[in-house]
């Protein structure tokens, strides 16, 4: 059959588009379709089944601060995921307990989605409320003066900038807070 | 048409010339060709200062638009389009020609696509640097100049589709499946990854993006890459390629297998776990397609080997499918949940990455404009001694920076899988890692200055390149 697409340019193509199709569509247009969970916004409020809480779309404010993550590609060097993996649990943890893993449902919201690709700095899913508004402004200003060794770039002007930094704290906050995963419920503002 | 005949067995890039060498004007290859390798230079600088930002991060630390993430889409997007995609789309417009026995359809409309091609780059350089990002890596390019790169893409593919359709011989050598391959598949992938990738969100957006990710190396990278190799290694050390029929397999084999793996860039993460085995599963099928392809050049290079020595294009080329052996037989591995778990997220990757785009296309690409800029402007290189500089600073530097990463990922990923390594402690470890790969950088970018002085010294006529080339292009 294929011998045919050797010396026409038409069959060729015709060939060339329906074999990259198939595994085009069923990779991309059919899996939201048989995984609901995929686009169902995160709710439980049975202890039983893991952390209790509900997905909330972003504020103004939250979508802001997530503008600001974008346009300064912190997520080139942040991922936003604890995968299924035990050290990422742990590291996504906080003072001794364990973080939850990330789903699927807890980023309906996202768009664009914040995975990322690369871990140059920490994961960033489940930051939300385990600094203050303070070390952050301390923060963004030399990332040095809280932890030495980094190499996060500084940000003063985030730091400087009263509206863009409550933005951005704002947004930090919401971080991986749909699943209410702190048994103390000890979040800081 | 000519040769009814159906080869498939040994086959040369092309057969008697129906237009004599001189006939072919070239003025968009020519186009094309000179601005990706000033792009290739300028962000070389840009590579450079992101490299040097690891080692020291207060570096233009305030000055917003030359942060850390402005400048490091810029230099991934302007790699990729500004220099890769515009040199493939140059040597593209030079085989094609060749290849069909005809003049191209249409020179006015290849530089009218070479002259928009630089206008989206030039959009890229500002809005990348103003920060008008959109957040989706490989398309953080604004939505006007996405829609301007869909329309250069058309002017481009009507035209190599035109000259095809008008070659003098029915046999298509395997180097133009490639292309035409490329033209079709970009259309989808790239409408997949910068607009239908707008509708969607969350975990379906990012499989969307990562369709997107993947194939941009796989089925636009891959393909046209291959293209080249496939042209430039038989005419280069003029010998046969080994076979027709070899080349088919890998082909087909790529058309089908690619576009499943996907979602190996989210293993471990938060997406449908059987979508994951799914996409396990296609990236090792991945290895048909490679050995095939990487075996038929091996097979062709065989009693030519001594050719190395002195032919600076043929090094390249055969380096270059060597990288791409090296960084196929990566990528499979990677994405076994075992080897994930260790090398995902970390400085692995970028080494890996950079042995796909500089060590195996970039090479290839390199090679191209070596064999085929003189060419076009009737003269010889105008010096074979630093066109072997080129090559040699690019291997050390590339090596230096693919196998340093290579390791201190490895030592990265072992250490962030024992949570009681404290974070920070891990960035530390790696400080000397980082060190090389500047240094690394440095070197490549001296055998981009070296490569980019031996075209310009040609293409002006620098004393010695005026005699015309004996042999026929």
């Amino acid at each position: 059959m294929l011998s045919k697409t050797d010396a026409s340019a038409a069959a060729f193509a015709v060939a060339a588009v329906v074999f990259f199709l198939i595994g085009g569509l069923l990779t991309t247009v059919v899996p939201p379709l048989v995984d609901k969970t995929w686009g169902k916004p995160f709710e439980n409020s049975d202890p039983s089944k893991g952390p209790i809480g509900k997905l909330e779309p972003y504020t103004d404010l939250e979508r802001k601060g997530r503008d600001i993550y974008v346009r300064e590609g912190c997520w080139y060097c942040h991922t936003q995921q604890t995968r299924t993996l035990l050290a990422d649990t742990k590291r996504s943890g906080w003072r001794g307990v364990d973080a939850p893993i990330s789903t699927p449902d807890e980023f309906v919201y996202d768009s664009p989605h914040m995975f990322g690709t690369k871990r140059t700095g920490p994961d960033l899913s489940r930051v939300g409320g385990k600094y203050d508004a303070q070390w952050h402004k301390t923060h963004f200003r030399n990332p040095r003066d809280l932890v030495p060794g980094s190499i996060m770039p500084p940000f003063p002007w985030i730091a400087e900038n009263p509206e863009e930094f409550d933005a951005m704290v704002a947004y930090l906050q919401k971080l991986g807070r749909a699943k209410d995963w702190r048994p103390d419920h000890d979040y800081e503002h | 048409m000519q040769e009814k005949q159906l080869t498939t067995g040994a086959v040369s890039p092309s057969g008697a010339a129906a237009v004599s060498p001189s006939a072919h004007a070239d003025t968009t290859a020519k186009w094309f060709l000179i601005s990706a390798i000033g792009y290739f230079f300028i962000v070389g600088i840009i590579a450079i200062t992101i490299a040097a930002k690891f080692v020291w991060p207060e570096l233009l630390g305030t000055v917003a638009p030359l942060s850390y993430g402005r400048l490091r889409p810029l230099h991934v997007n302007g790699m990729l389009f500004g220099w890769l995609l515009a040199a493939d789309m140059g040597l593209t417009f030079y085989l094609v020609p060749r290849l069909c026995g005809v003049r191209i359809w249409s020179e006015k409309l290849g530089i009218a696509t070479a002259a928009l091609w630089n206008v989206i780059i030039l959009g890229a350089v500002v809005s990348l640097l103003a920060g008008w990002n959109q957040g989706l890596e490989y398309a953080e390019l604004p939505l006007a100049l996405d829609i301007a790169v869909v329309a250069a893409w058309i002017m481009f593919g009507f035209n190599i589709f035109a000259t095809i359709g008008t070659r003098r011989y029915a046999q298509m050598y395997v180097s133009l499946w490639y292309i035409m391959g490329t033209i079709l598949w970009t259309a989808f992938v790239y409408l997949t990854g910068n607009f239908a990738v707008l509708a969607a969100t969350g975990v379906n957006q990012a499989n969307l993006n990562w369709m997107y990710v993947h194939n941009a190396v796989g089925l636009i990278f891959t393909p046209v890459g291959l293209a080249l190799a496939y042209y430039f290694i038989p005419k280069s050390g003029n010998i046969p390629l080994f076979s027709h029929k070899l080349s088919m397999i890998g082909f087909w084999s790529l058309a089908f297998v690619y576009v499943w793996t996907g979602a190996h860039h989210m293993l471990h993460g938060p997406i449908s776990q059987w979508l994951q085995t799914i996409a396990i599963v296609f990236s090792v099928m991945l290895l048909i397609p490679v050995w095939t392809v990487v075996y038929n050049f091996f097979a062709t290079m065989k009693g030519q080997w001594q050719q190395l020595r002195e032919n600076v294009p043929l090094k390249f080329l055969m380096s270059g499918v060597v990288f791409y052996l090296l960084t196929c037989f990566q990528g499979p591995m990677h994405s076994l949940r075992s080897v994930n778990a260790i090398v995902s997220k970390t400085d692995w990757i970028p080494g890996h990455a950079h042995m796909a785009v500089l060590g195996a296309f970039s090479f290839f690409a390199v090679a191209g404009c070596y064999y085929a800029i003189p060419r076009m402007f009737n003269r010889t290189l105008y010096s074979d001694a630093l066109a072997n500089w080129s090559y040699w600073l690019l291997m050390i530097g590339g090596l230096g920076f693919f196998v340093t990463l290579w390791l201190g990922g490895v030592w990265q990923g072992w250490q962030w899988n024992n949570p009681a390594i404290p974070f920070i402690d891990t960035v530390v470890a790696l400080k000397p890692v980082w060190l090389v790969r500047f240094v690394s950088g440095i070197l490549m970018f001296a055998g981009i200055v070296a490569f980019l002085y031996n075209v310009l010294a040609t293409v002006t006529g620098a004393a010695g390149v005026e005699k015309p080339r004996a042999a026929a292009a």
